[in-house]
Parts: C-alpha cells; structure tokens; sequence
C-alpha cells in the first residue's frame, strides 16, 4: 500500500533509523504488517533493473573479488515443509549475505551511476528487514559466520552474477516468505 | 485437424493403458495440445519448455519423420545450478504435418535458479538452453468464464476463476478480448490480479462475445499467454432512449409545432368559422335596431324606413306574413275627428309600409282626431266618424279594457300583458303586432286568442280563419279590422243604431269571437290588410 512504501521511504531517508537497525535496538515496528506484495515487486524490478544496468558494464565494472551469495533454489515440496521460522532464517541469513557483498562491491566501484545504483540496492534490503520485522519475523542474531548457511551459499566472482542472484533471491524465496507470513494470512481473502 | 483426431486416438489408447479416468486424460490431452501449438507458435528456441504448476515441467521439442528417430536414441539431460545433472525420459508422439514431437516431463522443480537443459540424439547434442522455470509458465485457461448484467446501459461483468495456483494468485494477469457477435473487431482490456472485470462502453441491447486468457505478470514469475477460453455470449441491457436522439426528436417535434401554429395562425379565421359558427343574428335585417334603439322596437319602427314589413314572428314562425285586414264600414255616421287613436298606433300606422300590404292611408286628420277616450263606449259621433273614414284604425276606444292587444316590443315586456291585464279605459291600443310570445300560443293555430268571455273583447284571430277572405259576412256598417298573423283579427262591428244599443249596454261586438260571430255583423269595405 501507499503508507507502506512511504513508511520504507521513510526509513531510507533517515539514517539514524538504520545506524538502530544495526545496533539491534529494533526500528519501531510499524502498526500494520506490510502485506502488500507489490512493496516486494518493487524491489524486485529495481534489482533487475540495476542487474540489467551493469550486464554490459566493463571488466565487472572495476569489482574484483568473490562474494558469499546465498542459494536461490526454491523446491517448492521442500519449502511448503519448512515452518516459517525456517523460512525466515533462510530468507534473513540471504539478506544479511547480500547486504555484506553490496557493501563491498560499493566499496571498489568508482563510478557515481554504479555507485547509486549499488546504493539503491542496498537500501531496499535495508527496507526488507523491515518488512519483515512488520510481519513479527524475529530478527536473526547477526550471525558473525553463518555456519549455518554453508549448505545454503555459494560463491560469486563477479558484480552481474552477484546482482543476478540477489534478483532470483528475491523474487523466490524472500517473495515466498512474505506472501505466506502467518500475519500476512489474516489478511488475504 | 488430422493431427488432432490421429494425436488424440494415440494419446487416448496411451493413456488407458497408463491412466484411470478417461475424461480427465481426454481433457489433458486436448490441453496438451493446445499449449503445444501454442509454443511451436511462440518459442523460437528449442527445447521448448512450460511450467503448468508449481513442481512441474514440460519440455518437447519438433522433428520431421522422416528424419526422425525413435525416442530411445535422445537423451534429455538437465542440470540446475550447483547440482548434478539428471536425466528426463522422453517420449515420442506423431504431429500434423509430418512431424514427430518428442516430449519430457519433469515433476520436481526448482524455481529461482537457473536450469541448464541438454539434449543428445546419439550422443550429438541437438539443443541446449538454460531457463528459469518460473520464467516458463503456459497456465490452463480461466475457467467458468461468466458474463453478468451489471444493472446499467451498455455494461457487462466478466468473472471467471483464477488457475489455482498456490503463491502465484496475486502475479496473474488477465486479457479479456470482447467483441460484438458476429463482429471479429474487437477490443481488448488488460487486469491484473483480478478475477472480474466490468466491460464499458458497450453498445445497449447488442449481442457480446467474451474470451479471456492468463498470463503471469513477470515480476516474479513470468511465462506465456494461455489458449483462450471459448468465447461467452451475452447481451447487454436494451437501450434508453439514446439522448441525443430524444433531444433531436424534442427539436423536430418543436419545430413542427410551431410550423403547425403558424398555420393555424394564418387561416385561423376560417376555422374559426368552422368550429365556433357565427350566431345569426337578426342585426342586418333590422338596422340600426339594436345598435341605435337597443332594441327598442317601437321606437325602431318609427324612425326606420323599411323593414316595417317584416313581422316579428317572421323569426319564430314560418308562418306566411298574414295580411292585416282592415275593414271599415262605410255606413258609419258622421265622422269623429275626436275620436283619436293612440299617438302610437297612429304613428305605427302611418309609417307602414310594405309592398304586401294593402294597408289604406290613415288619414292623418283622422288620426289626429282619435284619442283615447276614456269612455267605455262609442260615441255615436264617433262611430259616424269611423264610418265615414274607412281608415284603419285600431279601435282601442272600441276595445277598450278588455281588448287584448299585443305591443311589438323588443322586450316585449307588456306583451304578456294584453292577454289579460288589458285594464279599461287606459289602455291605449296601440298597433297589434302580435309577437311570437305572445301569440305563441296561437302560432300553432289560426292564432284565435281569446280574451275573455266577455263581449267586446278583441280575439286575435289571423286571416287564416279565413282563408279566401271569407270573412263572415257582416251587415253594413260594420267595420273590421283585422291584424293579420298576430292572429289579433279586431272586428269593429258597425254602430247601427241596434248596435249602439247594444253598446249602450255594454256590449260592444268589436271583435270576431270564434264561433261567435254575431250574425249581423257583415263585412264592408275592403278588408285593409296589415302585413308584416
């Protein structure tokens, strides 16, 4: 809904909101959990359209290194038998693995398009969590290294596999997380 | 439509032997077919491959017969990312046109990752392609599409059921095609995450033909059109009166009414006449009778030079004017000139004039000399004068009281009078006009108003009695005076010496009774006729 995306525009806009997000105070909740997939879809097609951005870009456009990534592969008999909180672990660690992996790459990028780009990015997973701290998903204990998602990662070398996994992770399982959120399911008809 | 009835025969001999129930293969079969021509149509690449559920996978790809080999000799290998590669097996079946169609099917999935598909006839790779399966999906069309009224002009509501597919109910979008029947213009509207659509801007009670198909949105999952449905008929509500062709009817009806009224307007005095006819009025006949006199007749009469003739009764009756007959007896003494009639009847008298009439001149002196005579009876100068001067005279001294006469009076109001208000001596007689009032009565007959039973009373009576001038033959002497039509007939009868003493007594046969007409009275001189 339109409060939704202002509230996460919000949440961009103002820094301090995030330097609380990191020291795991929690950002005030909003009221009403934010069920509207489109908030997701948004993201979505930002991220796709950044990976489009950058397909063409020049020796990865200056990004070297290799990325911790987590696996997008939804079996959807596999998912249905996770509980939610499975789910959201899987969906938080992923989050958490990307937002590592954006911040490097900001890091090495020395073009401003790239940069605003890498930027926007990071930004929406930083509104993901906040989606998802709506839905009353516990948020994950920063993992310092995610033993547990060893099964579930895997390695990048490059900016467009990075950006192009991101996208299929969102639109699989944190899309998957979202629309069957327990609180999501009073909601829906 | 040989490749359907060869592909469906095959598919169903196949499937009963692998497959329960017949109907939902028969249906399989034809959607199969269906999405199979669907993607020859829309996938360049090959394999070409369709999600239809979430954990499902169908791949097939063409070949001609002739070149064709038998299923075992491919191999269709996948492989998802970071995994081992797997195996699908393969199964042939004819197609239309020569062509042979190989098909894989797979029934665990992984989505958001990418697949890497391989295929090898003899171990030489003959297609290779890499695809997200969400990115693949070829739905089953909506179903139970409906179409609804939605209760106004040029409207119709399409509701259908969403393809049940779990996750993906939100990410679904719809493309209703509508038409009107017949037509094969037709529009399209797009809706998504829907499963009703109101249809506007339809024309009123026309015949509609609705289809619709699905297709995922893209942003998460994406895929192919679906087959359409079978197209829906429906009609919309008939029409309103359309307003523009009320307002153009309002205009045309104006301008025709005013054209009508300007019509109207114009010729408005001959309908008039025709609707609400002129009531004739007798205006044109007596001049100046209303307008100068306000009807006052008697007035009218003496100032009007022609028309005198015409009775009154002319107007109630269709009698004939009736001449008045005047008859005066010659043997009558000595003149009277006191004896006078009435200004009025002398006045009336002289002043008719008709060609009908064969009214004699009253001498004027004469007239002059009559007066009203208080007197009940005749002076015997009186009646010499009469005799001498056969001139019409209307005898009011005659009559007296008891002579009835009639006054020709517009209002006519001493009309009624005569008849039996005639008081004695007063009583001026004056020109009997019978009026249709008052000798209504007597229109209908000879017109013999009887006064009273008593002698000397003046009967009306009109020639008619007497049709051939018959009048009764009446001694010398007498004098009549008839007037005619009013049917007031006075009958003066002569003043012999025997008469006057019977005038002397009182009894003065002035007038014709009916039936009683004196035997001695015999008609003198020439009846002068008073015609009106």
């Amino acid at each position: 809904s339109k409060s939704e995306l202002d509230f996460i525009t919000h949440l961009i806009e103002k820094p301090s909101y995030w330097l609380e997000w990191w020291a795991g105070r929690g950002l005030p909740s909003p009221v009403r959990p934010i069920c509207d997939p489109r908030v997701l879809d948004r993201f979505i097609m930002e991220a796709r359209d950044t990976e489009t951005a950058l397909r063409g870009c020049k020796a990865g456009c200056g990004v070297t290194g290799t990325f911790v990534v987590p696996l997008t592969n939804v079996d959807f008999v596999v998912w249905e038998t996770k509980d939610t909180e499975e789910q959201a672990l899987e969906v938080q660690s992923g989050m958490s693995l990307f937002g590592q992996a954006l911040g490097a790459v900001r890091e090495s990028v020395s073009r401003v398009a790239v940069q605003i780009l890498i930027d926007n990015n990071k930004s929406n997973i930083h509104s993901l969590g906040q989606v998802l701290r709506s839905l009353h998903i516990q948020d994950l204990p920063l993992p310092p290294a995610p033993a547990v998602g060893d099964l579930v990662t895997r390695k990048v070398s490059s900016l467009s596999e990075l950006l192009h996994v991101h996208t299929n992770f969102l639109r699989g399982k944190v899309r998957l997380l979202l629309t069957n959120a327990p609180a999501c399911q009073q909601n829906s008809t | 439509k040989k490749m359907t009835n060869d592909n469906l025969n095959k598919l169903l001999v196949f499937c009963v032997l692998f497959c329960a129930q017949k109907t939902s293969i028969v249906h399989g079969a034809q959607a199969l077919e269906t999405k199979v021509a669907l993607l020859l149509h829309a996938e360049p690449e090959n394999p070409k491959c369709f999600a239809e559920g979430m954990s499902d996978l169908t791949c097939f790809w063409e070949e001609d017969e002739e070149r064709a080999g038998s299923a075992d000799q491919y191999s269709f290998i996948y492989t998802y990312q970071n995994e081992n590669s797997s195996e699908c097996s393969i199964t042939a079946l004819p197609a239309a046109g020569g062509k042979r169609l190989y098909f894989c099917r797979l029934s665990q999935t992984q989505l958001f990752v990418p697949l890497d598909i391989r295929v090898f006839r003899d171990d030489l790779l003959i297609h290779n392609r890499s695809l997200f399966i969400e990115a693949v999906f070829l739905l089953d069309p909506p179903a139970n599409l409906t179409l609804t009224s939605t209760g106004m002009q040029g409207q119709l509501k399409a509701s259908w059921l969403p393809p049940s597919l779990k996750y993906m109910g939100d990410s679904m979008m719809y493309e209703v095609s509508y038409a009107m029947a017949g037509s094969h213009i037709g529009k399209v509207e797009e809706v998504q995450a829907s499963s009703e659509l109101i249809l506007r801007g339809l024309q009123s009670g026309t015949k509609y033909k609705v289809r619709i198909r699905v297709k995922l949105d893209g942003i998460s999952y994406s895929g192919y059109w679906s087959a359409w449905t079978d197209p829906v008929l429906m009609e919309t509500m008939p029409g309103d009166l359309d307003p523009l062709i009320v307002s153009l009817s309002l205009i045309i009806s104006l301008v025709l009414t005013l054209l009508s009224l300007l019509v109207l307007m114009s010729h408005r005095r001959f309908l008039l006449k025709k609707i609400w006819p002129i009531i004739p009025t007798p205006e044109s006949k007596f001049q100046g009778l209303f307008k100068v006199y306000g009807g006052d007749f008697q007035e009218w009469l003496g100032h009007s030079t022609g028309g005198l003739w015409l009775r009154p009764t002319y107007f109630y009756s269709e009698e004939f004017p009736v001449p008045l007959e005047v008859l005066s007896e010659v043997s009558l003494g000595p003149a009277l000139p006191s004896s006078a009639l009435p200004p009025k009847a002398s006045e009336a008298l002289g002043e008719e004039e008709d060609e009908d009439k064969k009214l004699k001149r009253v001498d004027p002196a004469l007239m002059e000399g009559w007066r009203k005579t208080p007197q009940e009876h005749w002076t015997m100068d009186q009646l010499r004068a009469i005799h001498q001067h056969p001139a019409p005279w209307t005898q009011s001294s005659l009559l007296e009281s008891h002579d009835a006469y009639v006054t020709l009076n517009a209002q006519n109001h001493s009309v009624e009078e005569p008849l039996d208000d005639i008081l004695e001596e007063t009583l001026p007689l004056q020109v009997l006009f019978a009026s249709g009032r008052t000798s209504s009565e007597s229109r209908s007959d000879l017109g013999s108003v009887q006064q009273s039973s008593g002698s000397g009373r003046l009967s009306s009576q009109s020639s008619f009695e007497y049709p051939n001038h018959t009048w009764p033959s009446k001694g010398p002497g007498y004098t009549y005076m008839a007037v005619a039509d009013s049917g007031v007939s006075m009958d003066y009868s002569p003043m012999s010496s025997n008469k006057i003493d019977d005038i002397g007594k009182g009894v003065i046969y002035t007038n014709e009774y009916k039936n009683e007409i004196p035997a001695h009275r015999r008609p003198i001189g020439t009846p002068i006729h008073f015609a009106f």
